[in-house]
Protein backbone atom coordinates (compact mmCIF):
# COMPACT_ATOMS: atom_id res chain seq x y z
CA UNK A 1 0.00 0.00 0.00
CA UNK A 2 1.18 3.48 -0.73
CA UNK A 3 -0.15 5.52 2.04
CA UNK A 4 0.15 9.04 0.44
CA UNK A 5 -1.70 7.73 -2.79
CA UNK A 6 -4.50 6.45 -0.14
CA UNK A 7 -4.92 9.80 1.41
CA UNK A 8 -4.23 11.91 -1.60
CA UNK A 9 -7.39 9.43 -3.27
CA UNK A 10 -10.00 9.47 -0.05
CA UNK A 11 -9.62 13.57 -0.32
CA UNK A 12 -10.84 13.39 -3.81
CA UNK A 13 -13.32 11.04 -2.82
CA UNK A 14 -14.97 13.37 -0.08
CA UNK A 15 -14.46 16.54 -2.54
CA UNK A 16 -16.49 14.24 -4.91
CA UNK A 17 -19.16 13.64 -2.34
CA UNK A 18 -19.45 17.46 -1.54
CA UNK A 19 -19.32 17.97 -4.93
CA UNK A 20 -22.26 15.64 -5.81
CA UNK A 21 -24.38 16.72 -2.90
CA UNK A 22 -23.34 20.70 -3.79
CA UNK A 23 -25.07 19.70 -7.50
CA UNK A 24 -27.67 17.86 -6.25
CA UNK A 25 -29.35 19.99 -3.53
CA UNK A 26 -28.78 23.34 -4.79
CA UNK A 27 -31.63 25.45 -6.60
CA UNK A 28 -29.13 28.36 -8.18
CA UNK A 29 -27.26 28.05 -11.39
CA UNK A 30 -24.48 29.83 -10.25
CA UNK A 31 -24.07 27.70 -7.23
CA UNK A 32 -24.74 24.27 -9.17
CA UNK A 33 -21.70 25.60 -11.49
CA UNK A 34 -19.92 25.05 -7.49
CA UNK A 35 -20.45 21.74 -7.04
CA UNK A 36 -19.18 20.92 -10.78
CA UNK A 37 -16.22 22.56 -9.83
CA UNK A 38 -15.59 20.52 -6.68
CA UNK A 39 -16.24 17.60 -8.45
CA UNK A 40 -13.90 18.11 -11.28
CA UNK A 41 -11.44 19.54 -8.58
CA UNK A 42 -11.57 15.83 -7.30
CA UNK A 43 -10.66 14.12 -10.79
CA UNK A 44 -7.99 16.76 -11.09
CA UNK A 45 -6.43 15.66 -7.53
CA UNK A 46 -7.18 11.84 -8.61
CA UNK A 47 -4.75 12.60 -11.69
CA UNK A 48 -1.69 14.17 -10.50
CA UNK A 49 -1.79 11.63 -7.40
CA UNK A 50 -1.81 8.53 -10.05
CA UNK A 51 1.45 10.13 -11.66
CA UNK A 52 3.30 11.04 -8.72
CA UNK A 53 2.78 8.01 -6.92
CA UNK A 54 2.64 5.34 -9.94
CA UNK A 55 3.99 6.73 -12.85
CA UNK A 56 5.75 9.79 -12.57
CA UNK A 57 7.97 9.02 -15.45
CA UNK A 58 4.70 9.40 -17.94
CA UNK A 59 3.78 12.75 -19.40
CA UNK A 60 0.73 12.36 -20.72
CA UNK A 61 -1.27 11.64 -17.08
CA UNK A 62 -0.37 15.77 -16.85
CA UNK A 63 -0.98 16.51 -19.73
CA UNK A 64 -4.85 15.07 -19.04
CA UNK A 65 -4.44 17.58 -16.06
CA UNK A 66 -4.71 20.34 -18.28
CA UNK A 67 -7.31 19.22 -20.30
CA UNK A 68 -9.81 19.18 -17.36
CA UNK A 69 -8.44 23.10 -16.38
CA UNK A 70 -9.75 23.57 -19.64
CA UNK A 71 -13.02 21.71 -19.39
CA UNK A 72 -13.44 23.34 -16.24
CA UNK A 73 -13.00 27.14 -17.55
CA UNK A 74 -15.56 25.79 -20.51
CA UNK A 75 -18.03 24.77 -18.05
CA UNK A 76 -17.86 27.80 -15.90
CA UNK A 77 -17.73 30.21 -18.93
CA UNK A 78 -21.20 28.45 -20.43
CA UNK A 79 -22.96 28.42 -17.50
CA UNK A 80 -22.24 31.66 -17.14
CA UNK A 81 -23.52 32.48 -20.36
CA UNK A 82 -26.76 30.75 -19.77
CA UNK A 83 -26.94 32.49 -16.67
CA UNK A 84 -26.77 36.05 -18.06
CA UNK A 85 -29.67 34.91 -20.91
CA UNK A 86 -31.78 33.79 -18.01
CA UNK A 87 -31.38 36.80 -15.85
CA UNK A 88 -32.05 38.75 -18.73
CA UNK A 89 -35.40 37.02 -19.97
CA UNK A 90 -36.74 35.78 -16.73
CA UNK A 91 -34.98 37.88 -14.05
CA UNK A 92 -33.25 35.07 -11.93
CA UNK A 93 -31.26 32.11 -11.76
CA UNK A 94 -33.39 29.91 -9.72
CA UNK A 95 -33.54 26.13 -11.23
CA UNK A 96 -36.77 25.80 -9.36
CA UNK A 97 -38.42 28.61 -11.74
CA UNK A 98 -36.88 27.01 -14.97
CA UNK A 99 -39.01 23.84 -15.47
CA UNK A 100 -39.90 24.98 -19.02
CA UNK A 101 -36.02 23.79 -19.93
CA UNK A 102 -37.76 20.14 -19.25
CA UNK A 103 -38.40 20.41 -23.03
CA UNK B 1 10.23 12.79 3.08
CA UNK B 2 7.52 10.25 3.04
CA UNK B 3 6.17 11.54 6.76
CA UNK B 4 6.64 14.54 5.59
CA UNK B 5 4.67 14.40 2.61
CA UNK B 6 1.48 12.48 4.03
CA UNK B 7 1.29 14.83 7.08
CA UNK B 8 1.39 17.60 4.47
CA UNK B 9 -1.03 16.40 2.49
CA UNK B 10 -3.70 15.51 5.44
CA UNK B 11 -3.57 19.20 6.38
CA UNK B 12 -4.15 20.53 2.96
CA UNK B 13 -6.76 17.72 2.57
CA UNK B 14 -8.14 18.71 5.33
CA UNK B 15 -8.32 22.28 4.72
CA UNK B 16 -9.75 21.45 0.88
CA UNK B 17 -12.46 19.17 2.46
CA UNK B 18 -13.27 21.50 5.50
CA UNK B 19 -13.79 24.66 2.84
CA UNK B 20 -15.57 22.41 0.61
CA UNK B 21 -18.47 21.68 3.32
CA UNK B 22 -18.74 25.65 3.95
CA UNK B 23 -19.36 26.06 -0.03
CA UNK B 24 -22.62 24.49 0.87
CA UNK B 25 -23.27 25.55 4.10
CA UNK B 26 -23.33 29.30 4.56
CA UNK B 27 -25.91 31.38 3.23
CA UNK B 28 -23.46 34.25 2.06
CA UNK B 29 -22.98 33.60 -1.73
CA UNK B 30 -19.90 35.59 -1.42
CA UNK B 31 -18.50 33.36 1.13
CA UNK B 32 -19.51 30.37 -0.64
CA UNK B 33 -17.36 31.79 -3.83
CA UNK B 34 -14.75 32.83 -1.05
CA UNK B 35 -14.96 29.29 0.81
CA UNK B 36 -14.41 27.41 -2.66
CA UNK B 37 -11.37 29.54 -3.69
CA UNK B 38 -9.77 28.45 -0.40
CA UNK B 39 -11.03 24.81 -1.20
CA UNK B 40 -9.33 25.09 -4.57
CA UNK B 41 -6.75 26.57 -3.21
CA UNK B 42 -5.59 24.02 -1.01
CA UNK B 43 -5.87 21.10 -3.91
CA UNK B 44 -3.44 23.35 -5.43
CA UNK B 45 -1.02 23.41 -2.81
CA UNK B 46 -1.27 19.31 -2.44
CA UNK B 47 -0.36 19.32 -5.87
CA UNK B 48 2.62 21.15 -5.17
CA UNK B 49 3.16 18.72 -1.96
CA UNK B 50 3.31 15.90 -4.56
CA UNK B 51 5.99 17.56 -6.05
CA UNK B 52 3.75 18.57 -9.22
CA UNK B 53 4.98 22.30 -9.09
CA UNK B 54 3.74 23.89 -12.17
CA UNK B 55 0.59 22.27 -11.85
CA UNK B 56 -0.15 23.84 -8.33
CA UNK B 57 0.72 27.30 -9.19
CA UNK B 58 -1.32 26.62 -12.38
CA UNK B 59 -4.20 25.27 -10.22
CA UNK B 60 -3.92 28.67 -7.37
CA UNK B 61 -3.97 31.03 -10.45
CA UNK B 62 -7.10 30.12 -12.31
CA UNK B 63 -9.12 29.42 -9.43
CA UNK B 64 -8.09 32.94 -7.87
CA UNK B 65 -9.50 34.37 -10.79
CA UNK B 66 -12.20 31.81 -11.56
CA UNK B 67 -13.54 32.66 -8.53
CA UNK B 68 -12.85 36.04 -8.40
CA UNK B 69 -15.15 36.11 -11.31
CA UNK B 70 -17.69 33.98 -9.52
CA UNK B 71 -17.79 36.30 -6.73
CA UNK B 72 -18.61 39.23 -8.99
CA UNK B 73 -21.50 37.16 -11.04
CA UNK B 74 -22.86 36.37 -7.48
CA UNK B 75 -23.45 39.88 -6.61
CA UNK B 76 -25.21 40.71 -9.84
CA UNK B 77 -27.59 37.23 -9.82
CA UNK B 78 -28.45 36.61 -6.64
CA UNK B 79 -31.40 38.41 -4.71
CA UNK B 80 -29.31 38.63 -1.29
CA UNK B 81 -25.63 37.82 -1.89
CA UNK B 82 -24.67 38.72 1.54
CA UNK B 83 -27.04 36.21 3.05
CA UNK B 84 -28.48 38.60 5.48
CA UNK B 85 -32.34 37.13 4.60
CA UNK B 86 -30.90 33.60 5.49
CA UNK B 87 -33.09 32.37 2.39
CA UNK B 88 -32.92 28.53 2.06
CA UNK B 89 -31.87 27.81 -1.60
CA UNK B 90 -31.96 24.46 -1.76
CA UNK B 91 -34.44 21.48 -2.69
CA UNK B 92 -34.36 17.92 -2.04
CA UNK B 93 -31.85 17.70 0.23
CA UNK B 94 -32.44 13.91 1.53
CA UNK B 95 -31.80 12.43 -2.41
CA UNK B 96 -28.73 14.84 -2.25
CA UNK B 97 -27.39 13.93 0.52
CA UNK B 98 -27.74 9.75 -0.01
CA UNK B 99 -26.20 10.36 -3.82
CA UNK B 100 -23.15 12.37 -2.48
CA UNK B 101 -22.90 9.75 0.44
CA UNK B 102 -23.21 6.95 -1.90
CA UNK B 103 -20.81 8.33 -4.42
CA UNK B 104 -18.34 8.64 -1.14
CA UNK B 105 -18.57 5.56 0.30
CA UNK B 106 -18.41 3.47 -3.86
CA UNK B 107 -15.38 5.78 -4.01
CA UNK B 108 -13.24 4.69 -1.01
CA UNK B 109 -14.90 1.37 -1.55
CA UNK B 110 -12.61 1.33 -4.93
CA UNK B 111 -10.02 2.93 -3.00
CA UNK B 112 -8.94 0.66 -0.08
CA UNK B 113 -9.98 -1.88 -2.14
CA UNK B 114 -7.79 -2.04 -4.85
CA UNK B 115 -4.28 -2.38 -2.91
CA UNK B 116 -1.99 -0.15 -5.02
CA UNK B 117 1.14 -1.28 -3.79
CA UNK B 118 4.95 0.61 -3.58
CA UNK B 119 7.73 1.30 -3.89
CA UNK B 120 7.34 4.50 -5.35
CA UNK B 121 9.32 5.67 -8.29
CA UNK B 122 11.51 8.86 -8.23
CA UNK B 123 9.81 11.60 -9.63
CA UNK B 124 11.93 13.92 -12.05
CA UNK B 125 13.07 17.66 -11.11
CA UNK B 126 10.50 20.75 -11.56
CA UNK B 127 12.66 21.67 -14.76
CA UNK B 128 13.02 18.37 -16.33
CA UNK B 129 8.95 18.51 -15.62
CA UNK B 130 8.00 21.21 -17.37
CA UNK B 131 10.32 20.37 -20.42
CA UNK B 132 8.85 16.93 -20.98
CA UNK B 133 5.56 18.30 -20.71
CA UNK B 134 6.21 20.74 -23.37
CA UNK B 135 7.62 18.33 -25.63
CA UNK B 136 4.98 16.20 -24.82
CA UNK B 137 2.15 19.18 -25.89
CA UNK B 138 4.19 20.14 -28.87
CA UNK B 139 4.80 16.36 -29.36
CA UNK B 140 2.85 12.76 -29.27
CA UNK B 141 -0.33 15.35 -27.50
CA UNK B 142 -0.54 17.85 -30.30
CA UNK B 143 -3.89 17.04 -31.59
CA UNK B 144 -5.33 16.92 -27.88
CA UNK B 145 -4.20 19.86 -26.80
CA UNK B 146 -5.06 21.75 -29.83
CA UNK B 147 -8.59 20.65 -29.61
CA UNK B 148 -9.01 21.87 -26.38
CA UNK B 149 -8.24 25.38 -27.13
CA UNK B 150 -10.73 24.92 -30.19
CA UNK B 151 -12.78 23.60 -27.69
CA UNK B 152 -12.50 27.46 -25.21
CA UNK B 153 -12.74 29.24 -28.36
CA UNK B 154 -15.78 27.43 -29.61
CA UNK B 155 -17.14 28.28 -25.92
CA UNK B 156 -16.39 31.39 -25.16
CA UNK B 157 -18.15 32.37 -28.73
CA UNK B 158 -21.13 30.08 -28.23
CA UNK B 159 -21.43 31.67 -24.52
CA UNK B 160 -21.10 35.07 -25.81
CA UNK B 161 -23.26 34.53 -28.34
CA UNK B 162 -25.71 33.34 -25.84
CA UNK B 163 -25.47 36.11 -22.89
CA UNK B 164 -25.86 38.72 -25.76
CA UNK B 165 -28.86 40.80 -26.01
CA UNK B 166 -30.76 40.29 -28.30
CA UNK B 167 -31.30 43.77 -31.18
CA UNK B 168 -34.83 45.08 -31.72
CA UNK B 169 -35.10 43.94 -34.51
CA UNK B 170 -35.11 40.54 -33.91
CA UNK B 171 -37.95 40.82 -31.35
Amino acid sequence: MIPELMIALSIGAALFGIGLYGALSQTNLVMIIMGVELVLSAALLNMVAFWRYLHPDVTAAKMYVLIVMAVMAVEMTVGFGIAVARFRSRGSVEMEEARELKG
Amino acid sequence: MSVAQALFLIFFGAAAVWFGIVVFRTHSMVRSAIALLFSQTAVGAMFLVMQAEFLGVLQIMMMATEMSVMAIFMVMFMMDPGGMGKMDMTHQKRLSLWAGGIGLVAALAVIWGAGWTGPVPPVPGAAEQAAALGRELLGRSMFIFEAAALMILTAMVAATMVAIAPREEDD
